[in-house]
Formats: structure tokens, C-alpha cells, sequence
């Protein structure tokens, strides 16, 4: 792969590549997609891609966090107000805001 | 049916009893590493105690969710991650009685086939320290071999229970996709991967499967082959027996032709047709010409998935994040460049790559429509057999930093496993030997929603061989 693709690509994936691993992965992604194109041999035409091996259709339900809350065994109800547990994980937080370096 | 359960239940009443497993525990894991965390009493307040598991303690890879443990995913970026809430299967373990005493190793957001590719460094083989476990879900294969807990939760997206338990000489069930609910369990390729049950005895892995497994209004994606099982709550499914089918004189499926395996898996796999034929079941020669694009397409669509799964990581919300960004930009770019490892890098972008426009077409729609193709040489196959008996990995355990199993190596030997994934069947490794010290495994694969067959022969098989005690292995200290 040419650097200038494998730098592309670093881009678009949010990742910064060092000299070092740019050319370990270079090295790496070439050898993998040569392989990916032997899949070239496989005769695809009026094959049908496999999303899915068993769904058949998306199912839908309300965009409501307590759907579910009254069809659980009481006693071992689930906590679905995880809003405060899941700021406690923020790296940065001011009452309930998550601290980020200026955008501007 | 072996079941050796009853030694586990007293663990948590019987304080002299945990004191001495606790004991137990620590001297193996400082020659296994097999754990990243492990603490029996702290999700005792979440187990009912009560039920088809009660009492039974069990680890769980730790890219699954436990309420009050850690989730790192084995990665930098999730180091001081605690999981808020726990995954459905896990919780209907819980409510079936069982209890989690910890998180266990694991290749990076189940990147590998080695354990290698851990933050925290690699779990090694209860055989021989020098040996890899296998990969993905080699700290909970390593644990349960060595007699740590009876079973063990994995994560199986393209051998990662099944290669791990063939290395370590247990049993490791990677169910139809679908079975079991997947909220909870952290998205590395989601159209592939699935939870799955490592375990020393058939009967265990079958009563495990049979509480975790059912629909979960968590978990669009999940399927049950009947009615009975539809339900909406996170109870276990019914505990409704898995009734043994009548299984004799079933036709077995196996390959012949070259399939590059070392001599130990090709004598293994003779092993394995001679006990099918001993249990009165006969051998029927099929072809899967597919087999050879397995890899290939497994690795473009896992790539791709994750390259989009694993774009969350961001060190926004949480996560380890870099401290020296001066804007955002620069703050994601920097904490995914130290948070992740080689492996995690180099899969996305190459699924980052392979999504790219223009290239579409020539990757990721071309391998999905391989996968149309290698499920149509299962529904070939399936209708002329009942099972399908083959090798799980091309070698047995290999050494820590081996230089014929490379990276690139070990992703070429995922062509056994890989195809269970792609199909979306069930399938079971069992073991079948131990050859100069290492143990060698087997897998049987079922048409969707198999499991019973597979379970049915397993236990059939474990009558002429079960999972052999590595040295060490004991339950003196009981």
C-alpha cells in the first residue's frame, strides 16, 4: 500500500501513525488485502450479500428507557436510570457538563 | 453425563472451604495470569443463590458487561472503565443462582488467537507455561483447565471460545448466532460474534447455555428456534430441559483433503472418526469448497465492522483519555493512538480501508456475498449429514512469540472456526487427546439451532474421552 493511501486511511480511522508504525503497518495492510484478493477467484454474480444469518426484518420498539423495566422480576429489577453512573465514567466533569479542550 | 458441580456449591457458605479456593486461585495465577480481576464475594449481592446454578461460581471474559467489575476489554483505552450494568446472559446466570468471581484475559476487544495481544499481558497455558492458551478467550480457556471455576463465559466472533478450549483440552460452545442476547457484551464485528460457554463437562456447558440462551428486548438481533422461548423478560429462558435426542446411527460429515495441519490435529482429527465410528455413527465424506475464502472474507467483515464498532472510543464520555490535546481533534487522534495496540490498529484500518469509497465492491460487498456462498455449501452439506466434524485450528498450542505463528499466521488458521461464524451455525470443540503434553480439540457443527445434537454427541463422546486434568489440576483443597 502506498504511503500516501496508508496516511489517508490513518486519517479517516482518528489514529496518528509514527514513522515506525507506519511502516510495520504499511507493511502489515499490503499483506492482508493481497490475501483479501484472492476473494477476486469467487464467482459472486446473483448472490445475494449476507447481512444477517438469520433475521429477516428490523424490529422496532418504543424510544422509551423504562420499555422494558415493568416485565423484569421484581427483586432483580435492572437500574435503567444509568445516567449518573455512566457521567461518573467522564474523564471531566462540571456539574453535569463533560469538560472538553476549546473547540474555538 | 459427568457433572461435577456439586463440589463448587458449598464455596460461598463455607468460609475455610473459600479460603482454601481463594489460595488455590492465587498460586495458579501467578503462572497463568488468567484473571484481570478476581474477587468471589462482590457480585454475591447480584446472584438470587438460587436456582439450576445455584451456588456455582464462573469467570466472564472481560469484554463482558458485570455490574461492580471492570470492563477493559483487555485495552489501554478502557483501563479504568467500571461496567455501570451487566449483560442479559450474564444476568440470567445470576438469577439462575451462579456467581461471577471475576473478569478474565483476553486479546484486545477479542482481537487475536494467542492472548498475546493483552494490555495487561498474555495469560499463559495451564499445560505449559510456555504455550499459549488460544485466543480470544484464553484467561477464561486457562481457567477452567486449571480447575479455577467450573465454566467460564467467551466471546466467540471467529473461533475465540472454540480455539482456546481445543488448546487447553476443555469443551467451548459457540451457539447460533443470534441464541444468546449480545447486550452487554462489547461490539468488536456484530453480524459475526456471539457468547459462548467454556467448561470441563458437556452437562455444564449445556445447563449454562440452556439458562443464558432467548430473546432479550436488549438485543434486536436475537433469534429462538420456538415460540415457547419468546419471552421478554431477562429471566432465563425456561429452563426447560434441552430434551437429549435419539442420536444413533447419525451421519457424520468430514473432509478429505489437504488441509495443511500439523501432525498432532491430523492425527487428532483420525481420532475423532475412529470414536464417532465406535459410538455407531457412520463417516460421510462432504466437500466445502468454500473453505479456502473463509478467511479472507471473515477478515474483511470483521475488519470493517470493527472499524466502525470501535470509532466510540473516543476518550469523551469515558475511557483513558490523552491530557495533552489542545482541541478535540487532537484529543481523539491522541487517545486512540496510545489507548489502542498494534493489533487493534492494524484491524482498523484495515476495515477503515476496506470501507473506503470506491473500494466497497471490491472488498466488503464481494465478502458478504461469499458468505451467501458459504452458507449455501452448509445447506448443501447439512442435507445430506447431521453433523459436521472438523479440525478447530491447523496446530495445537503453540509457543509464546512463536515465529511460525505469526500475526498474519494465526488470522490464516482461523479457516476452521471463521466458518461457523460466517454460516451463523452452532458448533462445539471437544477434546480429543493429549499428544507429547498438549492437548488437542475437535469441532462439530450443526445446522441453526443444533445445539441439542451437538450437546447429545458431545456427552457421547465424553464416555471415550473427557476433558484430561492438566498437571496441577486439583480439587484436593476441597
Amino acid at each position: 500500500m502506498e504511503k500516501k493511501e496508508l496516511h489517508t486511511t490513518a486519517e479517516l480511522a482518528m489514529l496518528e501513525l509514527t514513522q515506525a508504525e507506519a511502516e510495520r503497518f504499511g507493511n502489515a495492510v499490503s499483506q492482508i488485502l493481497e490475501y483479501f484478493d484472492t476473494m477476486a477467484a469467487v464467482d459472486v454474480e446473483n448472490l445475494e450479500p449476507t447481512t444477517h444469518a438469520l433475521a429477516k426484518e428490523n424490529r422496532l420498539r418504543e424510544d422509551k428507557p423504562d420499555i422494558v423495566e415493568e416485565t423484569l422480576l421484581d427483586q432483580h429489577s435492572r437500574c435503567f436510570d444509568l445516567k449518573d453512573a455512566l457521567l461518573e465514567q467522564a474523564p471531566e466533569v462540571v456539574d453535569r457538563f463533560i469538560i472538553i479542550p476549546k473547540v474555538l | 453425563m459427568k457433572d461435577n458441580t456439586a463440589f463448587w456449591t458449598d464455596i460461598f457458605s463455607d468460609p475455610a472451604k473459600k479460603e482454601r479456593y481463594i489460595r488455590y486461585v492465587n498460586d495458579w495465577e501467578e503462572k497463568i495470569h488468567s484473571f484481570l480481576e478476581f474477587d468471589p464475594d462482590r457480585t454475591l449481592p447480584f446472584s438470587t443463590g438460587k436456582g439450576e446454578l445455584s451456588g456455582i461460581p464462573f469467570a466472564v471474559k472481560d469484554n463482558i458487561a458485570v455490574e461492580s467489575f471492570h470492563l477493559t476489554c483487555g485495552s489501554r483505552i478502557l483501563e479504568n472503565l467500571r461496567s455501570p450494568y451487566t449483560a442479559t446472559a450474564v444476568k440470567r446466570l445470576q438469577l439462575a443462582g451462579a456467581v461471577v468471581v471475576g473478569k478474565t484475559n483476553l486479546d484486545e476487544f477479542g482481537m487475536g488467537s494467542s492472548n498475546e495481544n493483552s494490555a495487561f499481558g498474555p495469560a499463559n497455558n495451564p499445560w505449559n507455561v510456555d504455550l499459549v492458551p488460544g485466543g480470544s478467550s484464553g484467561g477464561s480457556a486457562a481457567a477452567v483447565a486449571a480447575g479455577l471455576v467450573p465454566f467460564a463465559l467467551g466471546s466467540d466472533t471467529g473461533g475465540s471460545v472454540r480455539q482456546p478450549a481445543a488448546f487447553c483440552g476443555i469443551y467451548g460452545l459457540k451457539p447460533t448466532y443470534g441464541y444468546v442476547s449480545r447486550y452487554g457484551l462489547v461490539a468488536y464485528a456484530s453480524s459475526l460474534e456471539i457468547i459462548g460457554v467454556l467448561a470441563k463437562e458437556v452437562s455444564v456447558m449445556k445447563r449454562v447455555f440452556t439458562c443464558m440462551r432467548g430473546m432479550d428486548p436488549w438485543d434486536h438481533s436475537t433469534v429462538v428456534p420456538d415460540e415457547s422461548l419468546d419471552h421478554s423478560t431477562v429471566a432465563p429462558a425456561g429452563i426447560r430441559e434441552i430434551s437429549p435426542i435419539n442420536a444413533t446411527a447419525l451421519r457424520i460429515g468430514v473432509l478429505n483433503e489437504p488441509m495443511g495441519l500439523e501432525p498432532r490435529v491430523e492425527s487428532g482429527y483420525k481420532t475423532s472418526m475412529e470414536m464417532v465410528k465406535q459410538l455407531g455413527h457412520s463417516l460421510v465424506e462432504v466437500e466445502l469448497p468454500t473453505l479456502e475464502y473463509v478467511v479472507p472474507a471473515y477478515y474483511t467483515i470483521a475488519t470493517a465492522e470493527a472499524s466502525a464498532n470501535l470509532a466510540r472510543y473516543n476518550g469523551i464520555r469515558y475511557g483513558k483519555r490523552s491530557e495533552t490535546a489542545s482541541n478535540p481533534e487532537e484529543l481523539v487522534r491522541a487517545t486512540r493512538s496510545a489507548g489502542f495496540g498494534d493489533e487493534v490498529k492494524l484491524r482498523v484500518l484495515l476495515g477503515t480501508y476496506v470501507l473506503r469509497s470506491g473500494f466497497q465492491d471490491q472488498y466488503y460487498v464481494r465478502a458478504q456475498k461469499i458468505r451467501t456462498a458459504i452458507r449455501r455449501d452448509f445447506d448443501r452439506i447439512f442435507s445430506s449429514v447431521d453433523v459436521l466434524l472438523m479440525p478447530v485450528y491447523p496446530t495445537a498450542a503453540f509457543s509464546h512469540g512463536s515465529d511460525e505463528m505469526d500475526p498474519f499466521q494465526q488470522k490464516v488458521a482461523d479457516k476452521f472456526t471463521g466458518t461457523a461464524n460466517l454460516a451463523g451455525v452452532p458448533a462445539v470443540s471437544f477434546p480429543v487427546s493429549v499428544e507429547s503434553g498438549v492437548p488437542v480439540g475437535m469441532q462439530l457443527l450443526a445446522p441453526m439451532f443444533g445445539e441439542e445434537i451437538l450437546f447429545t454427541l458431545t456427552s457421547q463422546l465424553e464416555t471415550l474421552f473427557s476433558s484430561p486434568d492438566c498437571p496441577g489440576y486439583s480439587q484436593d483443597w476441597g
